[in-house]
């Protein structure tokens, strides 16, 4: 009898712990590994892709990235009521006036107002603060310390630009937009621990194990939490990718955002349905020095004869690579042959065709050369043609014999390493010696900045789909322009021409210099608010650029992914941040 | 303690502040002139960005006067600064919270090499010969010569990825199990060849001849008498493995991403994060410093014949 009743209370024991694990998993939660531990979580400071998409799950702006019933992804108001179009004022400046939603809440239940905003979006863009993504604000008027944004009352919130952008929107959905409170980012640390992370979005901080794991836990005062599907979201902290996939193997992790290169040829054959090549708007391309001369010792040529030869020769190496050849047995990652700096995903002006394609000189091929496999022959002939203009080509050996030994700069990585080998490979095939030097990430940053280098591998990632996200970085004043275009020597050659007058604009001329033309260009374009004009005026931007040979793009990148096949509702946006509220596993 | 040895280890802890205050002169000076700096990145900030950061956390001032504030602040109050590249978080605060990982992994994975790898060398030396000795020896070479990120792997894909029993991410539960052993078998290896070679050193001495004769019991023997004197080279081995395996190792953090400070301290370089750069390099001197003079101490309790100058 006592054996009996042993029997039934330890079946009742079992019974009752199934019936509370099933009830314990009624509350959904994915786990995903993005990349490693985020530099910071503050979304005025963020500059990272996988932070930008944790802060995507905490926060919410005025505007949103959404998918609607027909999977089409695009901006949709969130905190403000609509996206008015601006009303442009009669010095040309755009003022809009926004209308909060009600019943907006923080994660700590106190109510957020027009003025979180306003102090958010002063605090981000101040020099003082020093945000990597400060200059997102430089479109709106009094950028960097006056900004002209200010909460005429709790729910309205009045902002001025310089003159109307049509990328503005989207902007507002960018993660240096967000609001945050000031009574809560007084302390510096407020972004690294989950009591003191006082949030707006989908979820709030529930857990930071610092390198470790960050848990985030569906918000209960999000105005639209009806809307948030999955309960829990756990973001895996790690960078190492054969780490990933054996985490993605065992069933461990639904998402991994990166595979090991080796892998990747096994992996679509293996996981046909779970393997995803997304888009990414960027473009890896090689960057050559417009102070460093190409000519052979003892040429003729000086000042913008010079400088033009070696703009020719720059864009002849250019077309001796084979992108296909790149793509197909390097990167392998789904990575599409470039023939334009301004990358696949941006649109033009119409908002459907991509502006690459209708990018360069020619009716028949898109950009600014034929990347078709069967135009390679005819590439590499116009190529050594041009070159054998300005070098002794010697006809027995088919090489070159006085084209000065250049050196190629990559930051150590396998992947970098395996390009600047096929690069080296092609133009020594016709004499040319090229040598290769690696530079540690930080060093190698440093000196691509100052100049240093002849010819250097180098990459850019879109912040917003605009075009111009890829041409103002060129301007002789840019941080980022590691050309050096309109700087040292550069700064005196006038051998660049722009006609913007077709656009409304009175931009023309000849001969001029980097200054003159390129730098007039984009302050008209910045400007312009004609859409079709500004359009235009940008292709024409694109086609001086390229005329430089200065910029020689290899290949548009992806973004390639696993994701376990029954999760349903995952979408990524064009600039890379991955949403899982509307995901739901299984069923 | 003996006044001979009150002085031993007076002159010790003044030998490794000296030590340490080397290590932080060189590195500070030589850390900043490497190219680069914290605030580059891919995508420029402006100057006057640039320079109100470097303004903030004092790196505008002269070289000179940043590192005599650093060593001011250090000796002070203790203070390492905060870190420059994960804003808001301190110095000291990353260090503890990566320690508190790594310890827990270090010192299971010393223990285990510890008690595995002197009994092992135990067995092997008093079975000197037999099948058993052949296979521990072998067994131990492989492992000594197999460098841990193909151990690691290994393991992964055995046990996580095949099998399914483990994790394969430190942070889950019982994710530490495949780390902890990757980490211990080389120095298990080591240990076990260690023990071996020194006891069958200590087997072949007079006094134990000696005890033989005398009639003493085999086990007495070995426990008594031999075990604790030839543990001494495997305590001069033990006190900078257990720093080494305690600081984090690199390799086996990345390959189960275990959270602990390997992987801070060599990102901290990549980052220019300068304050965390000088952080981990003091913590992971001082402890190596500290660890070797502990086994210096412990020789002369497992050997009282050890005398101190």
């Amino acid at each position: 009898m006592k054996k009996l009743l042993a029997l039934v209370l330890a079946v009742l024991m079992v019974l009752s712990c199934v019936v509370l694990a099933s009830a314990e998993e009624s509350k959904t939660s994915i786990n995903v590994c993005i990349a490693s531990e985020p530099d910071t979580l503050d979304p005025a400071l963020n500059s990272a892709v996988d932070g930008a998409t944790m802060i995507a799950h905490l926060f919410t702006g005025l505007s949103n990235w959404a998918m609607d019933e027909n999977g089409a992804l695009g901006i949709v108001p969130a905190c403000a009521t609509e996206l008015p179009a601006a009303v442009v004022n009669e010095d040309g400046t755009a003022t809009y006036t926004y209308t909060l939603v009600d019943g907006l809440k923080w994660s700590d239940g106190k109510d957020l107002t027009a003025k979180d905003f306003e102090f958010a979006w002063k605090r981000a863009a101040s020099s003082a603060l020093g945000a990597d993504y400060g200059y997102m604000f430089e479109v709106v008027k009094g950028y960097p310390d006056e900004l002209a944004v200010e909460a005429t009352d709790d729910k309205t919130l009045v902002v001025t630009l310089n003159n109307d952008v049509s990328y503005w929107n989207e902007l507002l959905a960018f993660p240096t937009f967000l609001p945050v409170r000031e009574d809560i980012v007084a302390s510096e640390a407020w972004a690294t621990a989950p009591e003191t992370y006082v949030c707006n979005g989908p979820y709030t901080m529930t857990g930071w194990d610092h390198n470790s794991v960050i848990t985030l836990t569906k918000n209960p005062n999000y105005f639209l939490a009806d809307t948030i599907k999955m309960d829990e979201i756990k973001f895996y902290l790690s960078d190492d990718a054969n780490n990933m996939l054996a985490n993605f193997q065992n069933g461990d992790w639904k998402l991994i955002d990166d595979v090991p290169n080796a892998e990747i040829d096994n992996l679509k054959v293996q996981y046909p349905d779970e393997f995803f090549v997304g888009s990414q708007m960027g473009t890896y391309y090689v960057s050559w020095n417009m102070n460093a001369n190409l000519l052979p010792e003892g040429s003729e040529l000086t000042g913008a004869e010079a400088a033009k030869a070696n703009a020719e020769i720059r864009f002849a190496i250019g077309l001796l690579f084979d992108r296909n050849y790149i793509v197909t047995e390097i990167g392998k990652a789904g990575q599409q042959p470039a023939s334009s700096f301004v990358a696949l995903g941006l649109t033009d002006a119409d908002g459907i065709k991509q502006f690459y394609e209708n990018a360069g000189p020619s009716d028949e091929y898109v950009g600014y050369w034929d990347t078709s496999a069967d135009a390679y022959e005819a590439n590499w002939t116009t190529a050594m043609e041009t070159l054998k203009k300005y070098y002794t080509f010697d006809e027995a050996t088919q090489q070159f014999t006085n084209f000065p030994a250049v050196e190629y700069l990559y930051n150590t990585s396998e992947g970098h390493k395996a390009i600047g080998e096929y690069l080296q490979s092609v133009v020594s095939g016709v004499g040319i010696n090229m040598s290769l030097t690696n530079q540690e990430w930080n060093t190698f940053l440093n000196t691509r900045k100052n100049g240093d280098y002849t010819v250097a591998r180098n990459g850019w990632l879109a912040d917003y789909n605009d075009p111009i996200s890829f041409l103002d970085m060129w301007v002789s004043g840019s941080g980022n322009n590691d050309s050096q275009f309109g700087k040292g020597e550069n700064a005196d050659v006038a051998i660049y021409s722009i006609d913007l007058t077709p656009y409304g604009s009175d931009v023309k001329v000849e001969n001029g210099t980097w200054a003159q033309t390129y730098d007039a260009a984009i302050a008209a374009i910045k400007t312009c608010t004609d859409k079709d004009a500004r359009y235009g005026m940008m292709h024409a931007a694109e086609d001086l650029l390229m005329s430089t040979g200065a910029i020689t793009p290899l290949y548009y990148y992806t973004d390639i992914y696993m994701l376990e096949k029954d999760v349903k509702g995952f979408f990524a946006n064009p600039l890379g941040y991955k949403y899982f509220m509307y995901c739901t596993i299984g069923e | 303690m003996s006044s001979k040895m009150f002085f031993y280890v007076l002159k010790r802890i003044l030998l490794a502040v000296l030590t340490i205050w080397i290590v932080i002169t060189v590195t500070f000076f030589v850390m900043h002139a490497v190219p680069g700096g914290p605030f580059v990145g891919e995508k420029a900030i402006s100057k006057e960005a640039q320079a109100a950061l470097e303004a903030k956390y004092g790196l505008d001032k002269p070289l000179l006067e940043q590192y005599v504030t650093y060593l001011r602040d250090i000796v002070t109050r203790f203070d390492f600064g905060p870190s420059l590249k994960q804003r808001g978080r301190m110095v000291i605060d990353i260090i503890a919270d990566g320690m508190k990982t790594s310890a827990k992994l270090g010192l299971i994975a010393a223990g285990l090499a510890a008690v595995i790898g002197i009994v092992l060398g135990a067995t092997a030396a008093i079975r000197r010969n037999t099948f058993l000795d052949k296979v521990i020896m072998v067994i131990t070479t492989a492992f000594v010569s197999m460098p841990s990120f193909i151990m690691g792997s290994f393991l992964l894909i055995v046990f996580s990825v095949s099998l399914k029993w483990l994790p394969a991410n430190g942070a889950a539960q019982g994710g530490l199990v495949l780390p902890v052993i990757t980490l211990s078998l080389y120095p298990m290896s080591y240990i076990t060849r260690l023990t071996r070679s020194s006891m069958l050193d200590v087997l072949g001495q007079d006094y134990i001849r000696t005890a033989k004769a005398k009639g003493v019991s085999r086990w007495s023997i070995i426990f008594g008498h031999a075990l604790k004197n030839s543990l001494i080279p495997v305590i001069t081995y033990f006190g900078p493995m257990l720093a080494f395996i305690v600081t984090g190792s690199m390799v086996v953090e990345q390959i189960f991403a275990v959270p602990g400070i390997g992987r801070q301290f060599v990102q901290s370089i990549t980052n220019r994060d300068y304050t965390m750069i000088m952080g981990t390099t003091i913590f992971l001197a001082s402890l190596i410093v500290i660890m070797n003079l502990v086994s210096d101490l412990l020789y002369k309790v497992v050997d009282p014949r050890i005398e101190f100058d």
